[in-house]
Formats: structure tokens, C-alpha cells, sequence
């Protein structure tokens, strides 16, 4: 996520604040929510003053060092206004001089975080699970979404493992609805504890929330996803769990990370997929992050797709075969065969997303999603090639 | 190695030679491996020899897993199972109404219909009703209803009445509705047309193929009736749509050398699917067998002949369906059934489709209210006007049923196909006058063991646009 260096004076920690101009205060202000307001001169010091005296205390300005001196002297974020905009959700860090931008409404992609613990050890994770007790993100994660305005189409939802929450993860689903009743869950999950009947009605049971599910699958046999996952049972604890959602009419989308072992049975893994979950709504097959357990595990995962283009081929020629909708994410167009370009789709987050010098005399480089930042620190999807000509057939 | 710690154990799994070392094998939830002598022997007596890889392809095509499996498991391989009786466990879905047998044609092997000046072979407005009725008692979501004859046209009074009041009877029952009416399409007009499009109803023709091979199998005293079929189709492609009108082919002896012409004729004629449909060995078909009815081997070779022909026009980038090839890879390739009423175990016949006659008696299927033109009518269900629930209870019902469960019926149970296919109790008792013949005996077990062999030749010949191709037309809504 996003973190300005902004020094909360005054202010807890973990404070969640919505960014609001003074002038919209007067019709959005609620008792229930705090509010960060952005302080441009010493006569909005003044009036936000006034409205501070006259009973309202969830308001905390913005303002430069200078504004705060002359003007404030009080609890206050002290930092540069322009790097927040109206609507974000932050989060305040007293300590480390920083707030964290949870969300920002101009973006394309939103993620809450909801824990950072975890019943698998993926060979790859970009998030490494820490075993402590967090359950205090859950109750940041609720705060956070009651802040949010306007609603966006789509909230991602991330860990972790988030079914790792029982009940609270019920509760972050209904209090989404009731809120934001016109947004989709993006919810990123192993799926595992799915395969337990009582976990899946308590979750499931008359859910109100629109979620699809994120679930990555690895193999099509027990010991190849066990493997990746480093988890013992996971495969079939993850089918189970994939045939409850489908029980439940819940959307799904499959997950594939292209690190080497998965490269090497993706063929077999789509048409298993064919075959025994055509119920999902789409596959998206994606590249691996140079980040987290990857950087550990780099002799595994660190591939160049140009190596793997006819297991890129195979593979989704069996989902297509299927008639199962597939994308892939997280692969630049020159690191793939131009046939599957159709199915590239520009997935990393704008604030994530670089390009490097080699992309500036390319063709496609509109069309295409880039590079992920810390790949120009870590290493690239495959060689990074500019198109110089554009085969139309 | 990798596997140590998963112990495993042999599912059950039926296999079948294709040459002399290819032999496919066929697990429970109908996945197919390709073996030889070697490894087939491998996989039954020492399966933990095989690679890493060889066990995860084994593991996922369930002949191999978990000794009891898991819960997941357990859930997986029984919902692959139970997608394979989707057709036949949701009710009656096919519902065909015989409005009467009056035909302008004098088809030698037709089994069936009468000259247009029979009265006594049309349906009693009563019965029309009561089976228009009867059909919103199936628990089926999606029905058609298909008319046929003789000529249903030559009654479109009834066809207009039957869709009206089924129409009418939708709007409080708001299933899906689809229909169809098969005919020479002589007696097409715009009016019809104008009705058919309104009410969203497909047309089916045959054309057996080219004009004088078309009007040699279907004599009429003016010799025009290829040139009328093709008449009646232009104008209801003009009216309702190209996709209006769908034709089959059925084959008779003098079909046999016109394989390729046959297909070309589909391609000249700009339809996509043919439905190469061999003889019914009853009926008219039977007594005049000699001049028209031709062995195993010889449509055979036709099939492969014109399944070639059909494979060179999609190559060639016009897409062209084998509707019977269609059927048997939906089978193979597809998890989940394609909803035809062919190929059910149980048989599809009265669960999946059933006929309402002009006699005013209800039928399991086509073959079986043609088996009581000829004077046997061992096989009606009941009477038009009967509660569908006691229709689908009867003797008769109950005995198609019990004979047709491949696990049981001696032959089926043991083929490698059976999670493909299933006996056709009709043919079996049209044949021998009983359900419980020896049903490998029956043509129908030649016919689709011969079909099944051939497509997994094929599949395994592992030929990339082949494939495409066979998963295009194994799609449960025909690609």
C-alpha cells in the first residue's frame, strides 16, 4: 500500500481517517467516523477551529509544518496536502512519521487487508505469514470499510488467509453489504477451511454479500499442489472447499502463480480444471512476484515465460477447449507468444505498475500491463523485448 | 520421491483395444487414458513404478487415489457420475406430438405414414389438448416440443392450436420453451412462416442428399420433392432466419457410394450440421431390406468416408457438424451431458422424451410408436389424458428402465463405453421381441462400439485442430 511520511501529532495509532475538504464536511460529517481535513491557509484554520470548539472531535486537519506552527499548534497531520486526495482512507502511524493510504478512490484497485497469517507456505508468497495473534487488522479492516465512500464496484479482500477469521470474516461480508451493497468481494483464499460444512454455512449461509472467490489451485494431484503450498492435504481440502462454494452458487475465479513446477504440469492442471471444476467463472494465470518467499525460493521461481511458451499454449488452449474464460496477469506482451496476447489483461495496480526503458519504442506498450516496481530490483517475467512490428492476422 | 508420503490404491476402470497396442481405458468418471500391452499391465499389477508425472495424470483422471478417498473426493467423483444422468434424472424434456401420419410421400422405408387421403390417422382435438397438458407435468425446466407425422404441416391447424395453448399455458408456468416441427416442408407458406417466427419454432427437415438420390429414397408422383424441400427452406431461411431449418440424411443402400457428395451437398446447401443417420432395421425398412438395407461394415465405411469429407470442410474454414459424432463426444469429452435423449443409461426413452400419437396412446419413443404401426404394441406407456407420474410408472416404463442400466445388462457391464453409452431397450425388443436380449448382439451395440472405436482413434491421433474441433462439438450446447 501506498505510505506518505506525515508526522501524526497527537493523534493514536492506527487511527482510520477519511480525507475530506472542509467544504463537504457540513453534509457528510457523521459522530461515527474521524475525519482528516486538508488545511490550506490560516483561514481554514480558523473555521475548522470553530467547528473543533463547537462540539465536533472527530476532525483532524492537514497542514504543512509552517500552517501548523503559526496556525494550530495541536493534534494535527503534519505533512505535504497535495499527496492525499479527497476520499482516501488512511491509516495514522505515529511512530514511523508515515500514514498509510488504505484507499483511494481514484485508483483502479482497492485492497483491504484482513490477516497476515496463513495455513499454507507457498513456495512463492509474495505476503510470508507471520503466526501471531492479528486479530486487531480485522477490526481495522471493518473501519476502514466503514469510510469508504463512494462505493466502489470492486473491494479486494487479502492475507493471509482470511477464513483463518471465522466468524469475523462473516461479519466484514455483512457489514460490506449493508454498506456498500453495490460493491463485489474480491476475496483471496486457500479455500481450505471450506471443506468443513459448519465453517461453509456459518460464511455462506444467506449471505447477503456479493464475493467472488480468488482460490489458487497448483495441481491436478494431491502431491503437486501440496507441494507448491508446502501443506500436506491441501489439495483435497481445496477441492472440497471448491465444491461447497459451488454448492453455494458463489462465483469463482481459479488461480494459477507460473513458477516451475506449475509450468511443468500446466497443460495437465487446465484440463483437469476442464474436466472437474468447469463451474468456475474464469482462470487467470499470472506470473510470479519477485517478493516475499519468492526471493527465497528464486531457483523455483524465477522463470523466464519465454522458456514456457508451448505449456502457456497447451494450457490454455484446454481451458478454452473447456470453455472456461482465462486471463493472464502479470505478463508483459513480449514475454508471450503474440497468440496469446488476447488474453493479457493489465493487472497490476497502477501504483505497482513500471515500464522500462526498452518498453519506450514498443508497439504494444498501451496494451500492455507492465512490470511490476520491484521487478526492476528483483528480476523480470522474461526478457523485455520492445514489439517493433505488430503481426495482424 | 515426491509421491512417498500419498498412499494410493487402483480405482476401478474398464479398457478396450483399439489396434494392436493401443487400448483405451475408461475410469468412472469417464476420463480416458491411452495404454499399451505394457503399461496397462504396469498400471494393474505395479503402479508405483510410474513416474511422478504418469501417477499425477493417473491420479487425475480418478484411476488411481486415496484408498477411500477423501471428502472432497468422494464429492468430486459423485457429482462427475450424476452429471452423466443430468438428462435422464430431471424428467421428460423431449416431448413429441404425432398430430397425424398423412404424408404426400410413398418412402419405401418409411415405416409410417399414410396418403393424404386417410382421415382415419390424425389426432382427436381432445387428445391434443390432454398431451399439450401432460407435458407441463414433467419437472423439466427446458422442454421441446417437436411435432411429427407423416407431415405435420399437412395439419397446421393442429401445430397452431398445440403452440398456442402451450404458449398460453407458459405464461403462468414460464419454462423453456423450444420447438420444432420435422417435415418435407412442402406445404410451407409465409403464413406458417410468419406464425413460426413469432413463436420462435425451428424447422427440421431431410435431405438425404443430392436431387436424385433424394428423390430415388423419396418418391412423390411428380418427382419434385427435392426441388420443394429446397423450395420450403428458402423460404423459411427468407422468413424466420437463416438458422431456421436443420436437415438429416438418412442412408440407405443407395446412399452408400455418395458419401463425399452427400457432405458437399450440406456445404452447397450452406447448412452446418448433417446428421448421417443409418436405416431403422423395422418397419417398411425390413420388408424391403433387400433393395434397401446394407450391413454393419458397409455404413461403416460410408460414416468414415463422409466423416473424413466433413473434417476436410472444417479445415477448410466451414464449420460442418457430424450430429452423431456430436452425440458420442459430448459423451467422451465433456463432463457435463449434452441433454440428447440417445446414449442414456437408463434409456432416455420415456425419461428423457416421450411421443404422444395420433392413436391417442403415449409412446417411449419414435421406434416404438412405428413398432405399433406394424401391429405390436407391447410398447405403449398409456393412454394420451393419464397422469404423466402413472405413465412414467408403468410395466412397460419400468421394464425399459431395468433393462437398459448398463451395470447390469450383461455385455455393457463389463465395456469400457458404458459411461458413455447405454442400450437401446427399443431397438432390442424391435429386434427380438424382447427387452433382455443379448444386447451385444444388437445393432445399435455394433453401431456405437464401431462409432466409439473410430473417434478414439482419432482422439488419439492427437492432431491439434481435430481436438479443437472434437471439443467444439462435444460442448453441451452442440458448439
Amino acid at each position: 500500500m501506498r505510505k506518505v511520511h506525515a508526522r501524526s501529532l497527537g493523534i493514536g495509532d492506527r487511527t482510520v481517517m477519511r480525507v475530506i475538504p472542509l467544504g463537504e464536511l457540513s453534509h457528510e460529517w457523521t459522530p461515527e467516523l474521524q475525519y482528516l481535513v486538508p488545511v490550506a491557509d490560516a483561514q481554514d484554520a480558523q473555521e475548522l477551529r470553530q467547528l473543533c470548539t463547537g462540539g465536533l472531535h472527530n476532525l483532524y486537519p492537514l497542514l504543512s509544518e509552517s500552517l501548523w506552527e503559526t496556525s494550530w499548534q495541536n493534534n494535527a497531520v503534519v505533512g505535504d496536502v497535495t499527496l492525499l486526495e479527497a476520499g482516501d482512507v488512511v491509516v495514522s502511524q505515529p511512530h514511523r512519521n508515515e500514514i498509510q493510504v488504505q484507499y483511494r478512490p481514484s485508483d483502479d484497485h482497492h485492497a483491504i487487508f484482513l490477516t497476515n497469517r496463513c495455513n499454507s507456505y507457498c513456495l512463492m508468497c509474495s505476503q510470508p505469514p507471520t503466526p501471531q495473534d492479528d486479530s486487531w487488522l480485522v477490526g481495522e479492516a471493518i473501519e476502514i470499510l466503514r469510510h469508504i465512500l463512494p462505493s466502489p464496484a470492486v473491494i479486494g479482500m487479502t492475507g493471509g488467509e482470511p477464513l483463518l477469521l471465522g466468524p469475523k470474516l462473516r461479519e466484514v461480508f455483512d457489514i460490506t453489504a449493508e454498506l456498500h451493497p453495490t460493491s463485489r468481494i474480491d476475496l483471496l483464499t486457500n479455500g481450505r477451511l471450506l471443506a468443513n460444512p459448519d465453517c461453509v454455512k456459518q460464511l455462506l449461509g444467506q449471505l447477503r454479500a456479493n464475493v467472488c472467490w480468488l482460490v489458487p489451485l497448483y495441481g491436478h494431484a494431491d502431491f503437486l499442489h501440496d507441494f507448491v503450498v508446502q501443506s500436506h492435504g491441501a489439495f483435497h481440502e481445496t477441492l472440497a472447499g471448491l465444491l461447497n462454494l459451488q454448492s453455494y452458487e458463489q462465483a469463482i475465479q481459479l488461480r494459477i502463480v507460473l513458477i516451475e513446477p506449475v509450468l511443468e504440469i500446466l497443460p495437465q492442471l487446465c484440463a483437469f480444471i476442464g474436466r472437474n471444476l468447469p463451474f468456475v467463472r474464469e482462470v487467470a494465470i499470472m506470473g510470479c512476484e519477485p517478493i516475499g518467499f519468492a526471493l527465497a525460493n528464486r531457483a523455483q521461481c524465477e522463470m523466464d515465460l519465454g522458456n514456457w511458451h508451448s505449456e502457456l499454449l497447451a494450457g490454455i488452449s484446454a481451458l478454452d477447449r473447456a470453455g472456461i474464460p482465462c486471463i493472464l496477469m502479470n505478463t508483459p506482451l513480449c514475454t508471450l507468444p503474440s497468440a496469446l496476447w488476447r488474453y493479457a489483461h493489465r493487472s497490476i495496480s497502477d501504483w505497482k505498475r513500471v515500464y522500462v526503458g526498452e518498453c519506450e519504442q514498443c508497439l504494444v506498450k498501451d496494451a500492455c500491463g507492465g512490470l511490476f516496481a520491484w521487478q526492476e530490483k528483483g528480476w523480470r517475467p522474461g526478457a523485455i523485448v520492445p514489439i517493433r512490428e505488430v503481426m495482424t492476422t | 520421491m515426491l509421491t512417498d508420503a500419498y498412499p494410493t490404491t487402483l480405482y476401478p476402470f474398464r479398457f478396450r483395444r483399439l489396434a494392436p497396442d493401443n487400448i483405451v481405458a475408461v475410469s468412472e468418471t469417464g476420463d480416458h487414458i491411452f495404454l499399451n500391452d505394457s503399461t496397462l499391465s504396469d498400471l494393474v499389477h505395479r503402479f508405483a513404478n510410474f513416474s511422478a508425472p504418469q501417477i499425477a495424470e493417473l491420479k487425475s483422471k480418478f484411476f488411481l487415489g486415496p484408498p477411500g478417498g477423501t471428502p472432497g473426493l468422494r464429492r468430486l467423483i459423485s457429482s462427475r457420475i450424476a452429471a452423466k444422468h443430468e438428462t435422464v434424472l430431471s424428467g421428460p424434456s423431449l416431448h413429441i406430438i404425432v398430430p397425424t401420419l398423412q404424408c404426400a410421400h410413398s418412402c419405401r422405408y418409411c415405416q409410417v405414414s399414410r396418403a393424404l387421403d386417410d382421415e382415419g390417422h390424425t389426432m382427436s382435438m381432445d387428445d391434443l389438448d390432454a398431451a399439450c397438458d401432460t407435458i407441463f407435468e414433467s419437472r423439466a425446466q427446458a422442454l421441446t416440443v417437436e411435432f411429427q407425422g407423416g407431415d405435420p404441416l399437412l395439419r397446421f391447424d393442429l401445430i397452431r392450436h398445440a403452440i398456442e395453448r402451450i404458449q398460453t399455458r407458459n405464461i403462468g408456468e414460464q419454462r423453456h420453451l423450444r420447438f420444432v416441427v420435422t417435415s418435407t416442408l412442402h406445404q410451407l407458406t409465409e403464413e406458417m412462416c410468419q406464425f413460426f417466427k413469432a413463436h420462435k419454432v425451428y424447422l427440421s427437415t431431410s435431405i438425404d442428399g443430392p436431387e436424385e438420390l433424394h428423390n430415388r429414397n423419396r418418391p412423390l408422383p411428380g418427382k419434385d420433392g427435392y426441388e420443394r424441400t429446397l423450395k420450403g427452406m428458402s423460404l423459411a431461411r427468407r422468413i424466420i432466419g437463416v438458422d431456421a431449418v436443420a436437415a438429416l440424411v438418412t442412408v440407405t443402400r443407395n446412399s452408400l457410394e455418395y458419401a463425399e457428395t452427400i457432405v458437399d451437398q450440406y456445404v452447397d446447401l450452406k447448412l452446418h450440421d448433417i446428421f448421417l443417420r443409418p436405416l431403422s432395421n423395422y418397419g417398411f425398412a425390413v420388408k424391403n431390406a433387400h433393395a434397401l438395407s446394407y450391413s454393419h461394415a458397409e455404413f461403416a465405411a460410408f460414416y468414415a468416408q463422409a466423416f473424413e469429407r466433413v473434417i476436410y470442410w472444417n479445415r477448410q474454414g466451414y464449420p460442418l457438424r457430424e450430429v452423431g459424432a456430436s452425440i458420442a463426444l459430448n459423451k467422451v469429452l465433456s463432463t457435463h451431458d449434452g441433454g440428447y435423449v440417445d446414449l442414456q443409461s437408463p434409456s432416455g426413452a420415456g425419461l428423457a422424451a416421450i411421443v404422444y400419437n395420433y392413436d391417442g396412446f403415449i409412446y417411449p419413443s419414435d421406434e416404438a410408436r412405428m413398432l405399433a404401426e406394424m401391429g405390436d404394441f407391447g410398447l405403449r406407456l398409456g393412454k394420451i389424458g393419464q397422469p404423466l407420474a402413472q405413465v412414467l410408472k408403468s410395466p412397460v416404463q419400468r421394464d425399459l428402465i431395468q433393462a437398459s442400466l448398463g451395470r447390469y445388462v450383461p455385455g455393457c457391464d463389463e465395456c469400457a463405453y458404458r459411461t458413455y453409452c447405454g442400450p437401446d431397450p427399443v431397438n432390442t425388443y424391435g429386434r427380438f421381441g424382447t427387452t433382455r436380449a443379448p444386447i451385444y448382439l444388437t445393432d445399435h451395440c455394433q453401431r456405437q462400439m464401431w462409432l466409439f472405436d473410430y473417434l478414439f482413434q482419432k482422439l488419439h491421433g492427437e492432431d491439434e485442430d481435430f481436438l479443437n474441433l472434437a471439443f467444439e462439438w462435444a460442448k453441451p450446447n452442440g458448439g
